[in-house]
């Protein structure tokens, strides 16, 4: 596209040290079905072009939605403007960024059948189906079925000659029931957090099946008991849970952007800072985890970044100890590492690209283990799975979660349902309490799609991962 | 602007075929200076524009949004518009768009914000990073200026336009152990003094020397204004009409019930001028002053359109948040409990159960422990597990409402037993 030619000379011309364009188009439709009634039925469309120019060692960017030679020409040199505005308030020398060279590639995310392309009543047919078997059941008052596919197609050039055509796309159906019984309500919730494939996967789920289970699971919550008293016991998470107590104990904590106090102000910092790099015990000898942007169907899998750098894959803990971070290209250089490890995103094209987790999972364990052996082997407890409440220190070492649905684990076996669990824990304690992980067999992904950083705030995604997992001595109790 | 909203209105109105639209039209124009660790780390630049519109045949509805605006892109959002609606199924709680209605006239924007420029936001971020530098600390926050336009028009003959303007600074200076935050939002840039804020600032800091380790209990709390905004905002959120009807919140046949303590109000008002008060919703319910809860009994509860329609309600829609405070002061407040601590933010608040309305969350920027009337020492963060509505039983005392936010004004609460229930190490 010319544009692309025509930002990298007008950048070059003004006298950039290095800058980009990113010419974005990002089409999402979405459909809300709140019981029977489609409460929102439709197709966003956002495109145009950031343009970041690095002079001095500081950054500028400007964004614009008006396709035209000109336009384009003064976008750069707002970027232009900015960067010198940027570069009088900078520390030492600026930043300087981890070398990097150019690449001239494609990646389209494999999809068998494109969401887009399914007719809407197929769509709507299948969520009016669920939802219609959700709310058969007596007891359930409330059923929500939100369904998001979504696309990014990108066009990047830098002026270290880069070229990338990207086009990526996710697809996320969440499902939801809500009893209401005797003055309490509660939910249960299908959510896979979303994937990078297509239309084939929601064949492939059974989503009706999927209704009955979750309604049924809604209406044994609303009756079942609480845990009563908080004490330390063993808890197996299930995937599903685990995700997102990976994503903000282990995922945000090694955001080299949070390490280095870029996030200070509004996200947050990170207690895991550089001098523990190779030895800090982060978690037990069995704790592995990998940043891995190269994952089939993972959501942060892109071919490349929004710097220009190829995805790669890493240890970031590697047996327990604090390996390295996820990185970028301005981010990299300020704790000496050699180059990026691929890491930076922007949501839309008007947004100025940050550091984010890239997909991030723990490795499955290594000896043959079931989720039936590992209950059995655990005399008292709590078996968590789905996602709930969630909150984590703005260092990111004391958490509290809930979760979706909850059996009390008594000599080896369920021995009842139980609503209203919450554990609290903190790092380095939990990941250090990790015992046991079910092996690859039952490692399975976990997508987040509305990873909320930044200032201005941006949504990013990733995928984790994990088979189901257990620590022990872990607070756990009931709430208020 | 508006003049180019009713030019893209007029061909809406003169190329849809649906039954219905509803057309919204949203303009911003930003700048956004970021700093961390006393340097610009982001500088964002650039206009935004958003047009969505609604269309329905009989009660099949179709929604697009684009952010074009020449007349092919404004067929294809039309076109693709009508196209999914035509094949969508009836929606049985569809409600036709507004009709034509007076909204209040209302001065959401000031000449000073609309006139800050670039150098002068750098120049902002200069004095607040060497301030951190003359304490050998590290500052980080962002200045930010934005301009908003909205321009509503329907079939039914609503037309409505409104213009806003925001500017914030806010700043987190760290040092060592010690890490504090202040921030401004205002329509008003004229009303900002950084020298005060910077002073601010500086007073946080200095009370957070020598902290002590604190071990988590049922105490009593001075919850500063930033604090208060974030807490009971997830209190708001859950006061949905519908939603309370069905079961589903806390605030379950509460209407017209002393639900809450006497000393707590909360509205949405046009009174206060430093606010913004937006003239109507974004489903185009015209904004009313309205008392949600009055001295403890809750008058209404935000009422969407569908449901309105259904229950003979009035739809009603928060437009601002103030919490009316009263004449107590720190000083005083410190003296009329044994011993309790001071809260300066709130962080990561989240639901931990819906139905009873309880939230979980953690204390930041700086905590402090008073006894016998005094501030004793800095503490370390605390996780809380507690539920809004009850704590506002709870209520000792109130400090003046200040402007927390563009559109919020509250005040400093000294609440009774606050459910601490964890610690962390810093």
């Amino acid at each position: 596209m010319k544009y692309l030619d025509i930002a990298m000379n007008a950048a070059q011309s003004l006298g950039a040290d290095y800058a980009d364009i990113r010419i974005q188009k990002s089409t999402t439709e979405t459909i809300y079905l709140h019981n029977l009634s489609l409460k929102n039925t439709s197709t966003d469309t956002m495109e145009g072009y950031g343009i970041r120019v690095f002079k001095d060692g500081a950054w500028g960017f400007a964004h614009s939605n008006i396709f035209d030679p000109d336009q384009v020409q003064a976008t750069a040199k707002r970027a232009m403007d900015i960067a010198l505005l940027s570069a009088k308030v900078k520390k030492g020398a600026g930043l300087i960024l981890a070398p990097e060279r150019s690449y001239i590639a494609h990646y389209k995310t494999p999809v068998k059948c494109d969401p887009f392309h399914i007719p809407l009543k197929e769509k709507v047919d299948v969520m009016l189906e669920v939802n219609r078997m959700m709310m058969n059941y007596e007891g359930i008052r409330q059923a929500v079925f939100y369904l998001l596919i979504h696309k990014d197609e990108k066009l990047f050039a830098s002026t270290l000659g880069t070229r990338l055509d990207i086009t990526t796309q996710f697809i996320n159906p969440m499902i939801s029931a809500t009893a209401v019984l005797e003055g309490d309500s509660q939910s249960r919730t299908f959510d896979e957090g979303g994937r990078a494939t297509g239309w084939e996967w929601i064949r492939e789920l059974d989503l009706t099946e999927k209704a009955k289970q979750i309604a049924e699971e809604a209406i044994i919550k609303v009756k079942a008991e609480t845990l009563g008293e908080e004490k330390r016991r063993s808890l197996i998470l299930d995937p599903g849970h685990l995700g997102l107590t990976m994503h903000e104990s282990v995922g945000h904590a090694t955001e080299l952007d949070r390490v280095l106090g870029w996030e200070a102000d509004y996200a947050g910092i990170s207690f895991a800072t550089p001098e523990k790099l190779g030895n800090y015990k982060y978690g037990s000898d069995i704790v592995n985890f990998v940043g891995d942007n190269t994952l089939c169907e993972g959501l942060a899998t892109a071919g490349f970044d929004d710097d220009g750098v190829p995805n790669q894959k890493w240890y970031i803990i590697k047996d327990g100890v604090l390996n390295e971070y996820g990185s970028t290209r301005d981010t990299a250089m300020q704790i000496g590492l050699t180059h990026s490890r691929g890491c930076s995103r922007a949501t839309s094209y008007y947004n100025q690209p940050i550091n984010r987790i890239p997909n991030l999972y723990l490795l499955p364990g290594k000896q043959e283990l079931t989720p039936g052996q590992l209950i059995a082997d655990t005399e008292d407890g709590v078996y968590i799975q789905g996602r709930g409440s969630f909150s984590i220190d703005q260092h990111r070492v004391n958490f509290q979660f809930g979760g979706d649905f909850f059996w009390e684990i008594k000599n080896g076996k369920l021995h009842r349902p139980l609503k209203k669990v919450l554990y609290k824990s903190c790092n380095p304690e939990f990941w250090n309490s990790c015992d046991a992980i079910c092996d690859e067999r039952f490692w399975r992904p976990f997508g987040v799609v509305n990873c909320g950083k930044g200032q201005p705030n941006q949504t990013g995604r990733m995928t984790h991962g994990a088979a189901p997992t257990r620590f022990r001595n872990i607070r756990v109790g009931g709430s208020q | 602007m508006k003049t180019k909203f009713e030019k893209i209105a007029q061909y809406i109105k003169k190329h849809v075929k649906a039954d219905d639209y509803n057309l919204r039209i949203s303009a911003r124009n930003s700048h956004e200076t970021r700093f961390a660790q006393n340097a610009i780390t982001q500088h964002i630049a650039g206009e935004n524009i958003s047009i969505d519109l609604v269309v329905a045949f009989e009660n099949k509805t179709g929604n697009c949004s684009i952010n074009q605006t020449d007349e092919q892109a404004l067929a294809h959002l039309i076109k693709s518009a009508e196209e999914l609606a035509i094949v969508n199924q009836p929606d049985p709680e569809y409600v036709t768009s507004a009709q034509a209605q007076k909204y209040p006239e209302l001065k959401n924007t000031s000449e000073a914000t609309l006139n800050l420029i670039p150098q002068q936001m750098v120049d902002i971020v200069k004095k607040s990073i060497a301030n951190g530098e003359s304490k050998d600390a590290l500052v980080s926050g962002m200045t930010e200026k934005h301009i908003i336009e909205v321009y509503n028009s329907t079939k039914n003959g609503f037309e409505g336009y409104y213009e806003l303007s925001e500017f914030g600074h806010s700043m987190t200076l760290k040092k060592d152990h010690i890490e504090t935050k202040v921030s401004f939002s205002s329509k008003d840039f004229a009303v900002f003094n950084l020298d005060k804020t910077i002073s601010d600032l500086n007073e946080q800091y200095a009370s957070l020397s020598d902290p002590q380790p604190f071990t988590a209990e049922k105490i009593p709390v001075i919850i500063r204004p930033a604090a208060l905004m974030e807490f009971y905002w997830f209190m708001v959120w859950m006061m949905n009409r519908r939603q309370s009807d069905e079961g589903l919140t806390p605030f379950t046949d509460q209407i017209g019930k002393k639900f809450m303590g006497e000393k707590f109000s909360l509205l949405s008002t046009f009174s206060i001028p430093d606010m913004i008060a937006v003239p109507y919703s974004w489903d185009n319910v015209v904004s009313e002053e309205t008392y949600w809860i009055k001295n403890g009994v809750v008058e209404t509860m935000p009422t969407p359109r569908y449901w309105a329609i259904l229950k003979n309600l009035k739809p009603a829609s928060p437009f601002n948040v103030y919490i009316p405070g009263g004449k107590t002061s720190e000083e005083e407040m410190m003296k009329m409990v044994p011993r309790g601590l001071i809260v300066n933010r709130f962080w990561y608040i989240r639901p931990v159960d819906m139905k009873v309305g309880e939230l979980t969350g953690m204390t930041r920027d700086g905590v402090l422990y008073f006894e016998d009337g005094k501030v004793k020492h800095a503490v370390n963060n605390l996780r809380f597990n507690e539920i809004p509505h009850d704590t506002t039983k709870r209520i000792l005392a109130l400090g003046e409402s200040i402007l927390c936010d563009s559109s919020v004004k509250a005040p400093t609460l000294l609440v009774d037993g606050f459910n601490f229930v964890d610690s962390t190490s810093f």
